[in-house]
């Protein structure tokens, strides 16, 4: 069951990725190459816009963007959750409850609205949007990587390492990564599949970066224009959407699979 | 508790100073998220005079201050595109959003924990899977997309509800009339929201009574000759409702997040859609009073939910 629900993931997300690098956008997104609201022909396969672009290409473009944005917004994520979590787990003390309360902050914060404000003040960049995501992120990964970190400082053969004088960084290579790498790739996965969810949502809002159109975007202008009114919504509304909702089902299935292989209490059930 | 108090009163700071520090630290005159984009226009004269207004001149430890007497008194600032007091605005908007998150709340709970308890009650079997299969395909979903797919074809082809607003424009209904309509424009928002959020509680309900339905005293209640639905709802969910009342509280987040999507695509006139529209309208003012009230609601929300966790589990002291 649970190897069907990995592979299951892993094809949707290999079918993606391979949209994303290998599916030549037959048209230029941003050039208006016929005339607008056209409905799905052989020339244009999900029709065009309200003013005249290949909506195909604009899917097979958003697939890149959301996609780069989600792993990289989930990369500087777990990054800062790890830096935080082996801080805080290493030392202890008043440092731990530090940040841990700066963990408790962020956990509690309404997320979009916060983000909203932040992208309103900031500009709409990919770059910003990235940042957003990554500074709301963190936390949950920082608390799972602390509790590992705890969990290996406790063991005695580690203790005894650091009895005989073993040094932080000699600590951090050969007993404290070891055992966050495969938690930090779980991570890494769960945040990704929220974080494409995210952009989509900033997107949608007209938040996102208008030069770089994600999935979110066509769905932005879909929404501007009203193509849930006509029958333009099965070509322009269901496609980017199913590929949301496709990319972060993948990104959890895998996590998940993930999850049940590094979570030492989640291996005997 | 203490604890969990003083993280509230640090996120509510946090927010307040991040009010008050972004539109100053912007590059350009901050007057411009003050009155907006106008300023460009105005003499030299006219902006000495609207900063000396705003307190803009003085340094910033006595803006920020004075931005908090303010806040006490309950001076949000002044919406320049609605041309009212923010609070006054919010507070138009404010009981939408409560009819909104509290139906889907009341709804999504009440499904998910019975939907969970019922799956990990038959576990293993063909109704767990396709719930279970179900919930995680819809927490996948983006809500706005679900939203606008349900207004194509439940209220632009089929005609069922309306497509947008909260209640029918310059309709003037009243008694029956006026509360069905009100409902009628709910029931898609609701929904949207509902089906959205509903896997947290379900997810969880469902591992947690799949832990609790495994304990002896399950047992002994069965062998007692107790039906099954006691046993399931009078024994055993009282104990796994415990997690659920802390996904109750994560979920809280999640559906301001959410209806601020969802109000957006339905042009529900809700916080989250005022929020959407200050941002449009580069009403900085008025976004910020939004993003404040928000904030302060998830966090008396949670901190509801952290009283009601200490009630319905003896050992967690208040």
């Amino acid at each position: 069951m649970k190897s069907v629900l990995s592979i299951i993931g892993l094809t949707i997300l290999g079918v993606l990725g391979g949209i994303a690098i290998f599916t030549p956008a037959p048209y230029d997104p941003h050039e208006r190459v016929s005339a607008p609201f056209q409905p799905p022909s052989p020339q244009h396969w999900l029709g065009t816009n309200d003013i005249g672009q290949d909506i195909f290409s604009e899917v097979v473009h958003g697939t890149r963007t959301s996609l780069l944005v989600g792993m990289l917004a989930a990369f500087l994520a777990v990054l800062i959750g790890v830096i935080v979590g082996v801080i805080a787990g290493y030392s202890g003390g008043s440092v731990d409850t530090l940040c841990m309360r700066a963990v408790d902050v962020v956990l509690v914060v309404p997320f979009l609205p916060l983000m909203i404000v932040l992208a309103a003040y900031l500009g709409p960049s990919l770059l910003n949007v990235i940042l957003v995501i990554a500074a709301l992120t963190w936390a949950r990964p920082a608390r799972v990587i602390r509790s590992q970190v705890l969990t290996v400082k406790s063991l005695l053969y580690v203790e005894a390492a650091h009895a005989v004088g073993g040094s932080f960084w000699h600590l951090l290579r050969w007993h404290i990564i070891p055992a966050i790498v495969p938690l930090a790739m779980t991570q890494f996965v769960t945040v990704a599949s929220g974080a494409i969810l995210i952009e989509s949502s900033l997107a949608f809002l007209g938040l996102g970066d208008p030069v770089q159109k994600s999935w979110g975007t066509v769905l932005y202008y879909a929404q501007a224009r009203g193509a849930f009114l006509t029958g333009a919504w099965l070509w322009w509304v269901v496609p980017p959407g199913a590929l949301i909702t496709l990319s972060v089902l993948g990104f959890a299935l895998v996590g998940y699979a993930l999850e049940q292989r590094t979570n030492p209490r989640l291996q005997y059930n | 508790m203490t604890v969990k108090l003083a993280s509230y009163v640090l996120v509510l700071l946090l927010a307040i100073t991040l009010n008050f520090l972004l539109p100053r630290l912007m590059p350009g005159t901050p007057l411009r998220f003050f009155v907006g984009d106008d300023v460009a226009l105005l003499s030299q004269e006219s902006v000495r005079e609207l900063m000396a207004q705003h307190r803009l001149d003085r340094p910033l430890w006595e803006q920020y201050l004075h931005y908090l007497w303010q806040l006490v008194q309950g001076d949000l600032g002044y919406s320049y595109q609605e041309r009212k007091p923010v609070l006054a605005v919010l507070l138009e908007r404010l009981p939408w959003t409560l009819l909104l998150t509290g139906t889907a709340l009341v709804l999504s709970t009440a499904i998910g924990v019975t939907m969970g308890a019922l799956a990990a009650w038959r576990h293993g079997s063909a109704f767990d899977a396709l719930v279970l299969s179900l919930f995680v395909l819809l927490d996948s979903m983006p809500s706005f997309w679900v939203g606008m797919i349900f207004i194509a074809v439940f209220a632009a082809h089929l005609g069922w509800f309306p497509i947008f607003g909260a209640q029918t424009p310059w309709a003037a209904l009243t008694g029956w009339e006026y509360l069905l309509d009100i409902l009628k424009h709910l029931v898609l928002p609701v929904l949207t929201l509902t089906l959205t959020t509903i896997s947290g509680t379900f997810l969880v309900t469902r591992s947690a009574m799949l832990g609790v339905l495994g304990e002896d005293y399950i047992r002994t209640a069965r062998s007692k000759g107790l039906s099954e639905f006691r046993v399931l709802y009078r024994h055993a969910l009282r104990n796994g409702m415990l997690p659920v009342v802390t996904v109750f509280m994560i979920n809280l987040g999640f559906l301001v997040s959410g209806a601020t999507v969802v109000e957006t695509v339905f042009s529900y006139p809700g916080l989250g859609r005022l929020l959407y529209e200050a941002v449009l309208q580069r009403d900085y003012p008025l976004m910020q009073g939004a993003f404040l009230l928000i904030t302060v609601s998830v966090l008396i929300a949670n901190l509801c939910a952290d009283l009601l966790y200490s009630r319905v589990d003896p050992r967690v002291r208040v």
